[in-house]
């Protein structure tokens, strides 16, 4: 195995690690102070070390704060799209919107709606509390910010269909949660800064709710598998199977429109699609790229089911960008609340 | 499976050697033997009996002799990688043996469905993490577990979801408390990449047989494994270590006493309050 020599050799010793992981959060910073720059070219680690401290301790909050505000606006998005599904928007123009898919919702589903919806209002509640300890405040955003169809406004956008269609109201949630997921997933490196207790605080959290949204995807997945017993790609495992329009399942939506087909495909594309199977491991001097799919010691997994199930065992992330084009068209004037 | 009611005087029948593994099949079978009663022993006992790796749960294949005194240093990423690496393995063989058991017969076929998925991730984060740790990697632990105690697992389809929300809950747990020790980004971010697949099984679960009390269409995510701030499960690395030593599924001095030999230092994190249900 050639390529997929270990990788994770030779880490022991810690302070190298550290130094490592350092100089490349600098060179992802905006720049190099110049103490730093002189620490680095007398080519004495101590004081490149005891300078990178100071400087990328005064970065951080800036990171930190904007990962945590880009959560808030998502969380706000997930909270009120369910209020107003469940008919709880402080806003009646939402709640009637989608009261003729509400009358179609089994009561067993509403209340696994209703659990989701008070996880995402936890969210936005901690969230809320959180912003002003790392010195930030929450942009003001309700309601009424939201076009749930994905009009940018207009109330006639692209996923009108959610509001009066059992199937492409899950498909829609579905869609939904695996955006948080894959969110949550790509921003948790900007809150990786070593020695930085406050970060390692925000960094748990965010791992916490990540993997709650994990778990609303996988039980909406089991939902539409129920409904849609013949479509193997929403699987009983909840897994995101394959990539793209592919992953979504979205096979029992009759005629979806092209902007839908569109978003799925961002939702489950990018540049890291869910159909990836390669994956970067750093063990401090190299980094090495392992292919989930061919790796020895599979053999109790059929042949022809490896690449599935690597792209199965294996969720992937988003970049900011890929999420904010996801979801603009959910928020009414995105750039007053805060995304670019 | 073993077959007989023992009141009523008829034969008792062993299907494979490996039933006699589990407790109440021996109670019985040494029972009928001690009553003079008759046994019958089915063709498959033989047969199973020429090969010793066949009735073996783990099997087939070559199961390594048990390993002793596993410990952890948890100052780097290759620490936190190699913990990693003992619950993917236990997962993947348990799940191994899941689907190869008498008892996955009697699932439906969307438990078969889901639990074959289960056993195919976990086999390929097993291997994935395995070639990532390279010569850091653990030993094959699979001689080490408990063959008594995964028998009586594998002995009912309610023990069997029931072991399996534990260790998918020990497993998202550990990702969520580990995360913030790691020193590379790229590290976290494969670790992201699994703590959400194992939230996702953890899920799927929970939702086919939710613990006693909890409502089945809140299970997924219910308030026993999500706080009042919407977080999940989490524990720190030594919790962990006891929750998976509390199952007894490995065999006493499998984990050094104690297993973790350095904690991670004040630079990589502090420690936080942890967060888990004593039955997820």
């Amino acid at each position: 195995m050639d390529n997929q020599q270990p990788i994770l050799d030779g880490i022991d010793p810690e302070i190298t690690e550290r130094l490592v992981s350092r100089r490349d959060a600098i060179r992802q910073g905006a720049g190099m102070g110049s103490r730093l720059a002189a620490g680095l070219a007398m080519a004495s680690v101590p004081v490149a070390i005891a300078a990178l401290a100071k400087e990328t301790f005064a970065q951080t909050p800036a990171d930190i704060l904007d990962v945590l505000k880009f959560a808030f606006i998502l969380e706000n998005l997930e909270n009120e799209f369910y209020r107003a599904v469940l008919g709880t928007s402080a806003l009646a123009a939402q709640n009637n919107a989608f009261a003729p898919v509400r009358a179609l919702i089994p009561d067993a589903a509403k209340q696994t709606f209703q659990q989701i919806q008070k996880h995402e209002q936890q969210h936005v509640d901690f969230l809320k509390a959180v912003i002003p300890q790392f010195g930030g405040t929450p942009v003001t955003i309700t309601a009424a910010d939201f076009d749930f169809t994905g009009g940018n406004g207009a109330g006639t956008g692209p996923f009108a269909r959610a509001t009066t269609e059992l199937d492409f109201l899950l498909l829609a949630t579905q869609a939904f949660e695996d955006t948080g997921v894959r969110a949550y997933k790509g921003q948790a490196g900007r809150l990786l800064i070593n020695g930085n207790n406050n970060a390692d605080i925000a960094l748990e959290s965010a791992l916490r709710i990540h993997s709650v949204e994990a778990r609303h995807a996988a039980k909406i997945r089991r939902i539409r598998r129920q409904r849609n017993p013949g479509d193997t790609t929403l699987r009983f495992s909840g897994y995101v199977r394959g990539g793209g329009l592919a992953a979504a399942g979205a096979g029992n939506v009759a005629n979806p429109p092209a902007e839908v087909v569109a978003a799925l495909n961002l939702i489950y594309g990018g540049a890291t699609p869910e159909s990836n199977t390669q994956h970067v491991v750093f063990n401090g001097t190299s980094a090495v790229t392992i292919d989930a799919a061919t790796l020895t010691g599979l053999d109790v997994i059929d042949a022809g089911e490896r690449t599935a199930a690597a792209t199965q065992a294996f969720d992937e992330p988003l970049t900011k960008d890929e999420v904010i084009a996801i979801v603009k068209n959910f928020i009414k004037d995105d750039a007053a609340r805060g995304l670019p | 499976m073993s077959q007989r009611d023992p009141d009523r005087g008829e034969p008792m029948v062993v299907a494979s050697a490996g039933e006699l593994m589990f407790p109440a099949t021996r109670r019985n079978f040494l029972r009928t033997l001690m009553a003079g009663g008759s046994v019958m022993l089915l063709p498959s006992v033989f047969t199973a009996c020429s090969d010793d790796d066949d009735d073996n749960p783990l099997g087939p294949g070559n199961i390594p002799a048990p390993v002793t005194g596993v410990s952890f240093d948890l100052r780097s990423d290759v620490g936190i990688f190699r913990l990693l690496h003992l619950n993917e393995q236990l997962e993947a063989a348990f799940y191994t043996a899941v689907v190869s058991s008498g008892t996955f017969s009697s699932f439906s076929a969307d438990e078969r469905e889901l639990f074959i998925d289960l056993r195919n991730t976990e086999v390929i984060h097993r291997e994935f993490v395995r070639t990532a740790l390279g010569s850091q990697a653990l030993p094959d632990v699979r001689g080490s577990i408990n063959l008594n105690v995964l028998n009586n697992i594998l002995s009912s389809r309610v023990n069997i979801i029931t072991a399996s929300r534990l260790f998918e809950h020990v497993g998202v747990a550990a990702l969520n408390g580990a995360g913030k020790y790691l020193q590379d980004a790229r590290n976290l971010l494969v670790a992201g990449k699994f703590a959400s697949v194992e939230a996702r099984h953890a899920a799927a679960l929970r939702d086919i047989l939710p613990p006693a009390g909890v409502n089945a269409n809140t299970a997924f995510a219910g308030d026993d494994i999500i706080d009042a701030t919407g977080r999940d499960v989490k524990l720190e690395a030594g919790a962990v270590l006891d929750r998976v030593a509390a199952t007894g599924i490995v065999m006493p001095g499998t984990l050094a006493t104690p297993p973790i030999t350095a904690a991670p230092t004040a630079a990589q994190g502090v420690p936080t309050a942890d967060f888990f249900p004593a039955n997820p």
